[in-house]
């Protein structure tokens, strides 16, 4: 049996990191391979697409009304093909640690055995940027030692995944944690794939892979299903399918080499996006 | 002073301000944090101060959240909601004060907000965050006695200013381990002059109804170089009360002459009045010291006369001062453990220098004990010259191993000696002062060395 892989999905709030990971999973899940997805965000939902609706009882939730001694299959929910799904979850906005929340939570799934021999992959679904130490628990000692980054050609998402890649390279000599790629979820920018190329390149890692931008995922969205299941012959479905395999057959995982905000802001400007406010016009 | 790491710290973290709301006559602390923070103020700034016990609602039985991993994931509000119910429903106080430690502090419960909803219902219940890593106790005193003017005091509002009615912001309770005998004979001296002290905490104090009372002060009096300050400055603001700041603790005969002379002046005393209570205060002082003049004339050479300080600024300096200035003392090196601030330390150090210029470069802002016992230890084994140590008991064997020197514990921990009304302020604390380094002399190893067969 092929070692477990364990890979933290990190990207700029909004970036579509969980509608990414889950048909990522579905596409993994069609080649063959047993996944769980760990939501890693006090929203609970990701996991939606995969359980056909936000039907999951959160782990912090159980552990507050429950107490720690509880069953794995009370916080692990079966979904799409097989994919098991929790959801750490986290307190109401405004209050409490959510940080805390993640390492708790993270750490019951390891004492109550949910780590099983027959997984191929587990993804840590984590919320945002990496805001604190509980949001890194994912890539703390080695929990998850490949990581991608979801980014777009806009100019925070790049922003964000600079200062990610700074998170990682500061624990990648302790837990051994290594970037894996960009994921670049496209939102149209004006080169916006040579961009990223160029991005990744000066991150020390690569463009893993490319997803066009297609309606159909909202589409999917809305009706609770990734697009693999939605509408499996779409061409869409086949981006998905396509971006499993990158993931299955990547071999490249490397300490990123973070850049300056200047250096970053150069890549901007050689690209075209600093001075397309230039030609803004109405 | 930035110490990487403190082995013998001298103080305790804000959070043991909740002393400070036990020395307010039925106040009762509300701690939100975790187990064993509330136990460890106690500790140190309870039973280190001379075992002074756990008061009407502290030590181990203080109301606590005891919070856990569930507040710090989801929030501690509701837990301590329902701990302030408890608390109201049980422990009969006048006012209530929920002071937040480090988890809540980090997590940002909104402890003002649940204070403020007690207070909305008409409770006496004030909230200030005295998360441990903001500072230590000194600071954490500042900030409850400021907040119990924010959020109680002001409420009730100035009704008439009474002449002769001065508020007392001096020492801070329980790490002051003298403080509710310093507070007494304050409140005596004071009256003696014909005025009247809110003097706040302890047995002297009429409890809550002297903070009701502040606003109605003609003047705010802060003792001692900088705690209190705050609150005077605060309490001029708000009320338009004026504040004499006396930045020496008086100690002896000559400092609290002109403490009360000051005093008197800034309050329009009549002067008789005042100087009729010192001259009665003086010729009982001068007579109980010549009553011991025997033992002086006799014993005295045998008395070590160079003084090495280890305490906060308001005590230490007090008590130097009268041993240089009255017992003719040499001074060596002046700890101050307080950790004040840049701005305090070049008062604190100004204050020194004027007191006695040999203590130029003397001066060292430092609260790890062992690195200031390592310091002594090396400046007595240099000069093999016995010393005064006002210190604390943790230099206890500091004192003995060198040259027999004389210990008086004068700074937290003291766990060697129990303290109840004891006091080193003014007139009387001068005094006891005397007796305590005299009464050293009788110490094994003192005069019993000099007619030792191998000495």
């Amino acid at each position: 049996m092929a070692e477990l892989r364990q890979i933290a999905i990190y990207g700029k709030g909004g970036i579509g990191k969980s509608t990414t990971t889950q048909n990522l999973t579905a596409g993994l899940v069609k080649a063959g391979k047993k996944v769980m997805v760990v939501g890693c965000d006090p929203k609970a939902d990701s996991t939606r697409l995969l359980l056909g609706g936000l039907a999951q009882k959160t782990v912090l939730d159980t552990l507050r009304e429950e107490g720690e001694d509880i069953d794995l299959e009370r916080i692990v929910k079966t979904g799409y093909g097989g994919t098991r799904c929790v959801e750490s979850g986290g307190p109401e906005s405004g209050v409490g640690c959510a940080g805390r929340g993640i390492i708790t939570s993270i750490g019951l799934l390891e004492s109550k055995g949910a780590y099983t021999d027959d997984l191929d992959y587990v993804f840590y679904d984590v919320l945002g940027d990496v805001v604190c130490g509980g949001f890194a628990m994912p890539i703390r000692e080695g929990k998850a030692k490949e990581i991608y980054i979801v980014a777009s050609g806009e100019m925070m998402a790049l922003y964000a995944a600079n200062n990610i890649a700074k998170g990682i390279k500061r624990y990648a000599g302790t837990g051994g944690v290594r970037i894996g790629g960009i994921i670049c979820n496209s939102r149209n920018v004006d080169h916006e794939r040579d961009l990223l190329r160029a991005f990744s390149k000066e991150l020390g890692t690569k463009l893993l892979y490319f997803v066009p931008r297609d309606n159909i995922v909202q589409h999917a969205e809305i009706h609770k299903k990734t697009v693999i299941e939605y509408a499996p012959d779409s061409n869409q479905a086949k981006e998905y399918e396509n971006l499993a395999q990158a993931v299955i057959e990547n071999r490249d995982f490397t300490i990123p080499t973070p850049m300056t905000q200047d250096r970053l802001e150069e890549i901007l400007v050689e690209y075209g996006l600093m001075d397309l406010a230039d030609d803004y016009k109405i | 002073m930035a110490n990487t790491l403190v082995e013998q710290a001298k103080f305790t973290c804000a959070l043991g301000s909740i002393q400070t709301v036990l020395a307010i006559p039925k106040g009762i602390p509300i701690v939100h944090a975790g187990p064993g923070c509330a136990a460890r103020q106690f500790a140190f700034a309870g039973n280190a101060a001379g075992y002074q016990g756990e008061g009407y609602a502290g030590g181990g039985q203080i109301s606590c959240t005891n919070s856990t991993q569930t507040e710090v994931i989801f929030g501690g509000e509701k837990k301590l909601r329902a701990n302030v119910d408890g608390a109201l429903k049980i422990l009969n106080g006048d006012i209530y004060v929920i002071q937040s430690g480090c988890t809540a502090g980090i997590i940002g419960d909104d402890i003002q907000q649940v204070a403020a909803d007690y207070r909305d219902e008409g409770y006496p219940v004030v909230a200030v965050d005295t998360a441990g890593f903001k500072g230590n106790n000194y600071l954490g005193h500042e900030l409850v006695v400021n907040a119990i003017i924010d959020q109680y005091v002001a409420g009730k509002g100035k009704k008439k200013i009474r002449k002769g009615l001065v508020n007392v912001f001096s020492s801070v309770p329980y790490q002051d381990a003298y403080w509710r005998g310093d507070l007494e004979e304050i409140k005596r001296e004071l009256q003696g002059i014909g005025l009247n002290a809110n003097i706040l905490y302890g047995p002297e104090s009429a409890g809550i109804s002297e903070w009701d009372d502040i606003p109605n002060a003609q003047f705010n009096l802060v003792i001692g170089p900088w705690v209190g300050v705050s609150s005077a400055k605060k309490l001029e603001q708000k009320f338009q009360t004026p504040f004499l700041h006396y930045p020496i603790f008086p100690v002896g005969l000559k400092e609290t002459g002109r403490f009360l002379r000051e005093i008197g002046a800034f309050a329009q005393v009549e002067s008789q009045r005042v100087e009729n209570f010192i001259h009665r205060e003086e010729r009982k002082f001068k007579e109980y010291f010549v009553s011991f003049g025997d033992l002086v004339s006799d014993l005295g050479p045998y008395l070590p006369y160079q003084l090495y300080t280890v305490a906060d600024s308001n005590y230490g300096i007090g008590t130097s001062k009268f041993l240089i200035e009255e017992l003719g003392f040499t001074p060596e090196k002046f700890y101050a453990i307080e950790s004040p601030g840049s701005r305090n330390e070049a008062f604190i150090s100004e204050l020194l220098t004027q007191i006695d210029s040999r203590y130029e470069g003397n001066i060292s802002f430092q609260y790890d004990n062992r690195v200031i016992q390592d310091e002594i230890r090396d400046e007595l084994k240099k000069t093999k010259v016995r010393s005064v140590i006002l210190g604390s008991s943790w230099d206890k064997k500091l004192a003995t191993e060198n040259n027999d020197s004389i210990l008086i514990r004068l700074s937290l921990p003291i766990t060697d000696k129990v303290i109840i009304n004891k006091s080193y302020f003014g007139y009387r604390g001068g005094l006891t002062l005397m007796e305590d380094i005299y009464s050293s002399l009788f110490d094994e190893g003192m005069i019993t060395n000099t007619t030792h067969a191998d000495h």
